[in-house]
């Protein structure tokens, strides 16, 4: 992606305005997209800083929620809310509580997947095709096949809301993305890298350790930033395995802030703003660190 | 080759017994288990004469229809204007792909009333004069939970254009321009089939399909809205807020017979998909 960008022909001298227009229009639609993307972005993180841009419009803010004009906000610039958030909902909390059971899950995942992305990737033995196919096929199964009786084991043998609970049931998002990642970066190290490594090192064991595990040292942690994210994102299994003790960032953000059964939600939305920007903040950060790598994680490591 | 390395299954599959084989054998056993014991198939009768469950297919089909065809839409678009050789190619691209990193929940915290509507809400009656439209009507947040879910995952269809296109040799486009197609209409009549055909754009439609099947935040907060957070049935209902709704609200009992029959039926529908995705894999394989 982006080599070779400069050598698009001139325009013709006689449809120079044309293009020209042409080319206008285009940026103005480029920013109007980039708008889509970032603005409700920008508005919930100022909603969180207290700031209704609405009035400007009016004078008031009005939303039409349950069939009556409802009239919020404003713009009273205040840092309050974020620190309610981390100060009395205990935001820290919960993002250690991300932070354990994304660490966790991750670590297990690498532990069981780097070999096996490597096997699937270079090592020649009956079966691992199986294997890679059989990993895609449990990423199509609906996570409540598994969550409900997850959620009824676990209530009976003391793991709910607890770590090692969570962070298994999370190996159900993961594990499959980890090794195809994972299985891609080991293809990506040039065959004759093996190739040499191969006179080099006594064993195939040795290939894989001495060599490939270092080159594909940068891959694994690209793949674990990943996992991290998508576990930092979740919201359904954490929601259903996780108690008070135990509840991730995505739950808390939604729930721990709030919810009630059956009312409309009119209270504590800018807390809720507040915390869905810390919440997001870090998840961009680190995606947008390893944003080459994105169309390969979120496509199983089928796209390049 | 060396026989050791199937040690490295071992771990794998140990892993998979417990997150994934045992809890679907248990589920296919509790959705058998009938009211008065033994095995029958009295949960697949129940499902099937339940209107509440074939409301939220429909409702889940229909999000997912329209959702992944905006998410098509929208990402084909993007990929366009990031083709045109614009200045600022890559801040624009680093811009266009924030909403992937975005938790779901959050997407649907972002377009719900209060946010952003109330800002639209109020610039068309002060300013245009327009009277207020009704948030909570389906005929209103039905594309909005839609167009949300899409605008998370327009940018992913993005990226594997953009990777097809960056693997497809350039004098194929450069003979385009040789006859004289430029912008839009090369993009219409030689990026675009090329991208749509290719396995890997295929892969990633089935898969995502499949994952808004399953969706289940974006509805969620939107179900707070409108009010249906205490029963089945509403207009927001897709299978997971269905079976999730099932398990959390009192009044139902915890159903686990239904909630399991309902999940196997899913799964059995979803090994369908699965067999699609693996059959593009093999188109893509040989890497």
């Amino acid at each position: 992606m982006g080599e070779g960008d400069g050598d698009a022909p001139g325009p013709a001298p006689g449809r120079r305005r044309r293009v020209s227009s042409r080319r206008a229009l285009l940026y103005v639609v480029a920013v109007l997209a980039v708008l889509n993307s970032f603005w409700p972005l920008v508005v919930m993180a100022l909603a969180g800083y207290g700031i209704d841009l609405a009035p400007l419009f009016s004078g008031k803010a009005v939303s039409y929620v349950a069939g009556v004009p409802f009239y919020s906000g404003g713009i009273f610039p205040s840092p309050y809310y974020y620190l309610f958030s981390i100060f009395v909902l205990g935001f820290p909390r919960m993002m250690l509580n991300s932070f354990v059971i994304a660490s966790i899950s991750i670590a297990i995942a690498m532990g069981v997947g780097v070999p096996v992305g490597y096997i699937l990737a270079r090592v020649d033995i009956r079966g691992r095709t199986l294997v890679a196919y059989l990993l895609l096929a449990l990423r199509a199964a609906s996570p409540f096949i598994v969550i409900v009786p997850l959620f009824v084991t676990y209530s009976s043998i003391g793991l709910y809301d607890t770590y090692p609970g969570v962070a298994l049931a999370e190996e159900m998002l993961v594990l499959a993305v980890v090794v195809w990642m994972l299985k891609g970066f080991f293809e990506d190290i040039p065959r004759e890298v093996y190739d040499a490594a191969t006179v080099f090192c006594k064993s195939e064991w040795q290939v894989f350790t001495r060599v490939a595990m270092r080159l594909v040292l940068p891959g694994v942690v690209v793949t674990a930033l990943f996992a991290f994210v998508l576990v930092w994102n979740e919201f359904l299994i954490s929601e259903t395995l996780t108690g008070a003790a135990t509840k991730t960032v995505a739950v808390g953000v939604w729930s721990g802030i709030g919810e009630t059964t059956g009312v409309v939600k009119s209270f504590g939305w800018d807390d809720l703003n507040a915390a869905g920007t810390l919440a997001f903040v870090p998840a961009v950060a680190v995606m947008l660190a390893i944003r080459r790598y994105l169309a390969r994680g979120f496509s199983l490591g089928q796209a390049r | 080759m060396a026989k050791f390395w199937y040690l490295f299954f071992v771990p794998l599959f140990a892993l998979l017994s417990v997150v994934e084989f045992y809890p679907i054998a248990e589920s296919v056993y509790l959705s058998l288990v009938g009211t008065g014991g033994g095995l029958q198939p009295s949960n697949y009768v129940a499902m099937v004469n339940d209107s509440a469950f074939w409301n939220s297919v429909n409702i889940s089909l229909l999000y997912s229809m329209t959702s992944t065809f905006i998410a098509v839409g929208l990402g084909l678009g993007l990929a366009f204007l990031l083709t045109e050789n614009l200045r600022g190619r890559g801040v624009l691209e680093a811009f266009y792909v924030v909403p992937l990193a975005v938790a779901p929940i959050v997407v649907g915290t972002l377009w719900s009333p209060p946010e952003m509507w109330d800002d639209i809400q109020t610039f068309l009656h002060f300013i245009l004069g327009q009277p207020y439209f009704n948030e909570l009507s389906p005929a209103f947040f039905f594309p909005v939970m839609a167009y949300s879910e899409a605008w998370e995952w327009g940018p992913l269809i993005m990226l594997v254009a953009l990777s097809v296109i960056s693997s497809t040799p350039r004098a194929v486009y450069e003979s385009a321009e040789l006859y004289g197609a430029s912008g839009l209409r090369k993009f219409r009549r030689v990026t675009l089939p090329i991208v749509m055909r290719s396995p890997v754009m295929r892969f990633v439609i089935v898969l995502r399909f499949m994952d808004a099947m399953r969706a289940f935040e974006i509805p969620q907060t939107w179900a707070s809205w409108v009010s249906s957070t205490t029963a089945v049935g509403s207009p927001v209902d897709t299978l997971s807020l269905f079976l999730y709704k099932l398990m959390f609200i009192p009044t139902y009992n915890f159903p686990i017979g239904l909630i399991s029959a309902v999940a196997v039926s899913l799964f059995l529908v979803s090994l369908a998909a699965a067999a699609l995705m693996l059959g593009l894999v093999r188109t893509i394989g040989g890497r």
